[in-house]
């Protein structure tokens, strides 16, 4: 005896203005009968504070209550017998209740995650257990919510030499002295990619890699204080080995799905993301610390932290997809 | 490598690269895709796939590699494979999705030309997916290699696929490393040629990337270590099969318009009429000007001429790019003073080369223009330009391959020997020649030479003499078989060409000469045993008669006859004994008839009758005997050829032979020892004619082979009452085995019919 959610759409990803729909799938080798089945939208904010730069004390208080955003319970059938054999059970309904409920995007991050569950539930009495089955869905913004302005075509030039540095360098790359300059978009569809480009003008250590960093930093405020944890969410390398100098190389980065969302400011929590451009020289303690924590500054790295902002817009994924990629054209 | 070790890539590069051989390598390279083949035909799809992408990702990792240089070329061709294969797998993995529903019912049917808006929703997804996780791979290099792989599937997505190559050529400047990169590039033209309709953009940004690249390999003088110079050389010419794939490409169909266009953006052209004077890399142009169409070159040829001598570098050989345009120049007619212009700057270029080599290559390339409008003063300073170097610092094996195209043009450019040996160097280039280059224009010089008809001038002679001796003596050096057959029939062609006219004498000595000069050629032997015997009847027919020469001429050929092999030799001595015969030598005649049945007897022994043909050819040479020996009786002989005969086989052509021979005795020999010899001869020989002729196997055959007996005997011969009945027995073999209605049966009734007027009664009815 089985029951299993089956939604209406394979990629799962609803909008808070549209329904919900799909069908409750029951197998089962005998009849059984059952009282009302019902389905439950639940979706909140949880908030919970591991390490960062909490407290020791607040670290203790572990998980944040969560931020209800919805939780709806609808009956779909009445009590009665479902047969043997499969058995479906379509069901709809409407995400927004009321004008009320603020959705959040679907988000999974380190300490704040937003998510969205759909739950079947067949009672069936006191004798036998319930039977019921869980799914998650993903929300993304209303179409009507979306920004309405044109995402900004304008890029941020930026300039890393060995002076924009604020971390120690080897004295051979402090003295030798590079130059890489470009350009990078910090406003970016979360459909699109980030894009912009980058030239080493020049550089007397030999680079090692050139690599684009996501960062993602989620805040909650807890008491009076801000709670603020970094990750890094991806790594793009776009330079691999001593390029060429002054030639213009690509920055195009895919945005992940899930462990990104719009930008989020709400009052007791934020979500923002960072873009790092990172350059890796070529040394010989490098290859001593492979695996070091990305977020330090090293003595062989030179790097140029930049915010980015990330909105849903309302041009089709596909499109986006390489409007931008065909910007990069020289 | 299996799984394990690709969740561990980590131990794979440290310990799998360096400890395991390449064969090891590849044969692992090939399991993996077996494995992924497997799981695949397996049914297993989603598996297969998730596979196929782990072991991309790392198999692509693999190329990021290239301190194995040598091998790098074959690890990308193996790895590729991987790709496509992945790529492949993709395609039909989407396209299955779109055909398909989940539960395997079908959908619908996407033809070949399907346009994105009959892809469903899920297999969209899919595709995105593909997409969005080969984007998120960290490392540059498997990520450009994957989205390569799987470019074909934005069809799934879009009508009008994105120009995502535009993108990918501009990531791949990414590759640090010159020779990842453009093999990356390389992988891009090959994946693209699979796109349906795509612009050549990106190729040219290619080429374009690729020369920067280059220029800073060759400049970075400063920043070199020794090593690194080394490899300098070798990294470009691995470079090179790129370069080449990536210009084919480009080159491939395009209009006048567009190679324009190319060409300028390439940077080549200053505006849209001439070529200008912007640099390039060596390489880069060698292959440019290969590929150019050739009315771009023919209209270009001084431009281009200008940019070969701007570029200066050590990516490749300036002297190949010259090389390459004199070729191009070759290939259609250019007005006379375009080629003047190019040879006068050429010739001006390579006068200051020192080395033999590259000036070869050049020459090489010109020569044929050269030849072809007649410039002699520049032919001749060419081949002063390659005498002079040639005796300064001698002739390598390399330069004496050029050395012998070159030699091998002039000559066939030339009709007469005489005209080659005008031209002054040529004797001085040919002393410099050794080796098996030698041979072949020695070789060339001697077939050129005996195209005519004959030589009668003693200094060719005596040039191609020295050279055939050369020739002669390299041969047990050549390894081919067939080479020596060719020096051989030159050589005896050469010999059998040689006419000093009336100087006879001098043949004749010249023929001496040969035979101790050519001891290896046995067909060589057979050539002069038959002009000493044409110039044994040259000497007959003189108005002075010359006995004493004709004698040595005769000799002459007794006495090489022996050593040539033995089947020959038969035929030798017959045709020998004929010319003495006819010299009047009688006694020289006896004795050679003599050797030549001694000959058959040997023969005989030895041989026996390999093929049909060489039997043929003995029949027909035995006939001959005959018929000679009809006019020189030899007595006592006719037995030893018969017994020879009989006991050697019995065929269709042996039938008619014994009887002309019994013939031939029958009538002309007066001896009447011999004459009983001789019907006891015939009876033998009828005998076993009529033994052969029942033993036929095929009724067809031994049917013609009865009636041919019965032709010979009726012509032949008186026909007594012995004979009529041998007749008729032919003939009613003849008539079981054949139809009635056969002409040759009929008409060979007839003739018995006619010949035995006397015998009535049994006169052969020919109604049937």
């Amino acid at each position: 005896m089985s029951v299993e959610l089956k939604l209406s759409r394979p990629n799962r990803i609803y909008r808070p203005s549209e329904t919900l729909e799909g069908k409750i799938v029951v197998k089962a080798q005998s009849s059984i009968s059952h009282y009302e089945i019902r389905l439950t939208v639940k979706g909140s904010v949880n908030l919970q504070v591991r390490g960062g730069s909490a407290g020791v004390v607040e670290s203790l208080y572990g998980v944040i209550k969560p931020i209800p955003i919805v939780n709806r319970v609808i009956g779909v059938k009445s009590s009665g017998k479902i047969g043997m054999g499969t058995s479906e059970i379509p069901f709809s309904l409407n995400l927004r209740d009321k004008n009320l409920e603020r959705f959040y995007e679907t988000f999974h991050g380190t300490n704040i995650s937003i998510q969205y569950l759909v739950t079947v539930d067949i009672p069936r009495g006191y004798l036998h257990k319930s039977l019921s089955a869980t799914m998650e869905f993903i929300v993304e913004s209303d179409k009507a919510d979306l920004l309405q302005r044109p995402l900004s075509p304008e890029m941020v030039i930026f300039y890393i030499t060995q002076d924009t540095q604020r971390h120690p360098l080897l004295p051979e790359i402090k003295s030798g002295g590079f130059w890489v300059t470009g350009k990078i978009s910090t406003q970016c569809s979360l459909s699109g990619p980030i894009s912009g480009e980058l030239t080493v003008e020049a550089s007397a250590v030999p680079i090692q890699s050139i690599d684009i960093q996501l960062f993602r930093v989620e805040s909650i405020l807890l008491g009076e204080k801000i709670v603020t944890e970094t990750s890094l969410i991806q790594t793009t390398q776009i330079a691999d080995g001593d390029v060429c100098r002054h030639l213009t190389l690509p920055i195009y980065v895919i945005l992940p799905r899930l462990v990104t969302c719009p930008t989020t400011l709400a009052g007791p929590f934020s979500i923002e993301f960072k873009v790092a451009i990172v350059i890796s020289f070529q040394s010989e303690l490098s290859k001593l610390h492979k695996k070091s924590d990305p977020k330090t500054p090293r003595l062989w790295l030179a790097m140029e932290t930049l915010p980015l902002e990330l909105v849903r817009t309302k041009t089709i994924a596909l499109k986006q997809f390489f409007v931008s990629a065909s910007k990069l054209l020289y | 490598m299996h799984l394990e070790e690709l969740d561990d890539p980590q131990k794979f590069s440290d310990e799998g690269v360096k400890t395991i051989t390449w064969q090891e390598y590849v044969s692992r390279l090939h399991e993996l895709k077996d494995e992924i083949t497997h799981s695949w035909l397996a049914e297993d799809r989603v598996t297969s796939l998730k596979l196929s992408i782990k072991v991309n990702i790392e198999v692509a990792k693999l190329l990021m590699d290239t301190s194995a240089f040598e091998f790098y070329p074959t690890l990308f061709v193996l790895v590729t494979d991987i790709m496509d294969m992945l790529g492949n797998l993709v395609w039909l993995r989407i396209k299955q999705k779109a055909e398909f529903y989940e539960d395997g019912t079908f959908r619908c049917n996407l033809s070949e030309s399907f346009q994105a808006r009959d892809v469903c929703a899920d297999a969209k997804e899919t595709c995105y997916n593909w997409f969005s996780k080969i984007g998120a791979v960290q490392e540059l290099l498997p990520r450009i290699y994957l989205e390569l792989a799987i470019l074909p599937c934005w069809c799934f997505l879009l009508d009008q696929p994105p120009d995502s190559l535009q993108r990918l050529v501009m990531m791949t400047r990414g590759i640090g490393d010159p020779v990842a990169s453009a093999y990356c590039r390389l992988y891009m033209a090959h994946c693209a040629q699979k796109l349906p309709a795509h612009d050549i953009g990106y190729l040219v940004t290619c080429v374009n990337d690729i020369r920067v690249i280059l220029t800073q390999i060759l400049s970075a003088n400063e920043r070199t270590h020794k090593n690194v110079k080394l490899n300098k050389v070798l990294q470009v010419s691995l470079m090179e099969p790129t370069i080449e794939y990536i210009m084919k490409c480009i080159f491939n169909r395009l209009t006048q318009r567009q190679v324009n266009e190319v060409l300028s953006e390439l940077g080549l052209m200053k505006n849209q009429e001439d070529l200008g004077s912007v640099s390039c890399v060596s390489i880069i142009l060698h292959h440019l000007l290969k590929e150019l169409p050739i009315e771009v070159v023919s209209s270009n040829v001084v431009q281009i001429l200008h940019l070969i001598e701007l570029c200066k570098d050590n990516s490749f050989g300036q002297h190949m790019n010259y090389r390459l345009l004199g070729f191009r120049l070759y290939e259609r007619k250019s007005p006379v003073h375009i080629v003047n212009a190019v040879l006068d700057k050429v010739t001006q270029v390579i006068a200051l080369y020192d080395s033999l080599d590259e000036y070869l290559k050049v020459v090489d390339a010109y020569i044929d223009l050269i030849l072809q409008n007649q410039m002699d003063n520049h032919l001749n300073s060419i081949l002063e330009g390659i005498s002079n170097r040639a005796w300064n610092k001698g002739v390598t094996e390399d330069e004496m391959l050029s050395l012998q195209s070159l030699m091998v043009k002039l000559l066939s450019h030339f009709e007469r020997l005489e005209d080659v040996f005008s031209l002054v160097q040529f004797p001085e280039i040919l002393d410099v020649m050794y080796g098996k280059s030698q041979d072949v224009v020695f070789l060339h010089i001697l077939n050129m030479t005996t195209r005519n008809d004959h030589i009668s001038d003693p200094t060719s002679i005596q040039l191609l003499f020295e050279i055939s001796q050369t020739l002669h003596g390299n041969i047990e050096f050549m390894n081919v078989k067939d080479d020596d057959g060719q020096v051989a029939r030159s050589i005896s062609r050469f010999v059998h060409m040689v006419d000093y006219g009336a100087e006879m004498e001098q043949h004749l000595a010249f023929l001496v000469d040969c035979r101790g000069a050519f001891g290896k050629l046995n067909d060589l032997k057979e050539t002069l045993v038959h002009s000493s015997n044409s110039l044994a009847i040259q000497a007959l027919k003189c108005a002075k008669k010359h006995p004493s020469f004709v004698k040595s001429c005769i000799t002459f050929s007794e006495v090489t006859i022996p050593s040539i092999s033995s089947h020959r030799q038969f035929d030798l001595f017959l045709e020998t004994a004929e010319v003495a015969f006819l010299g009047g030598l009688v006694s020289h005649s006896d004795g050679l008839i003599d050797s030549a049945i001694r000959c058959l007897h040997a023969l005989d022994i030895i041989d026996g009758f390999r093929t049909p043909s060489d039997a043929e050819g003995l029949v027909s040479s035995i006939r001959k005997l005959c018929g000679f020996l009809i006019i020189v009786p030899v007595p006592g002989l006719v037995k030893d050829i018969s017994v020879i005969w009989w006991s050697g086989h019995s065929s269709t052509g042996s039938i008619g032979l014994g009887l002309k021979l019994a013939y031939n005795d029958t009538l002309y020999c007066g001896d009447s020892s011999y004459n009983q010899e001789l019907v006891s001869l015939s009876k033998l020989v009828l005998e076993n004619l009529l033994c052969a002729v029942q033993q036929e196997p095929s009724q067809a055959a031994r049917g013609i082979m009865a009636l041919e007996a019965c032709n010979c005997i009726a012509s032949s011969f008186m026909l007594n009452n012995e004979l009529s009945s041998i007749c008729l027995t032919l003939i009613e073999t003849a008539k079981s085995c054949l139809s009635a209605k056969d002409r040759y049966l009929q008409s060979t009734i007839q003739l018995v019919n006619k010949q035995s007027p006397t015998f009535v009664g049994t006169t052969v009815s020919t109604s049937v």
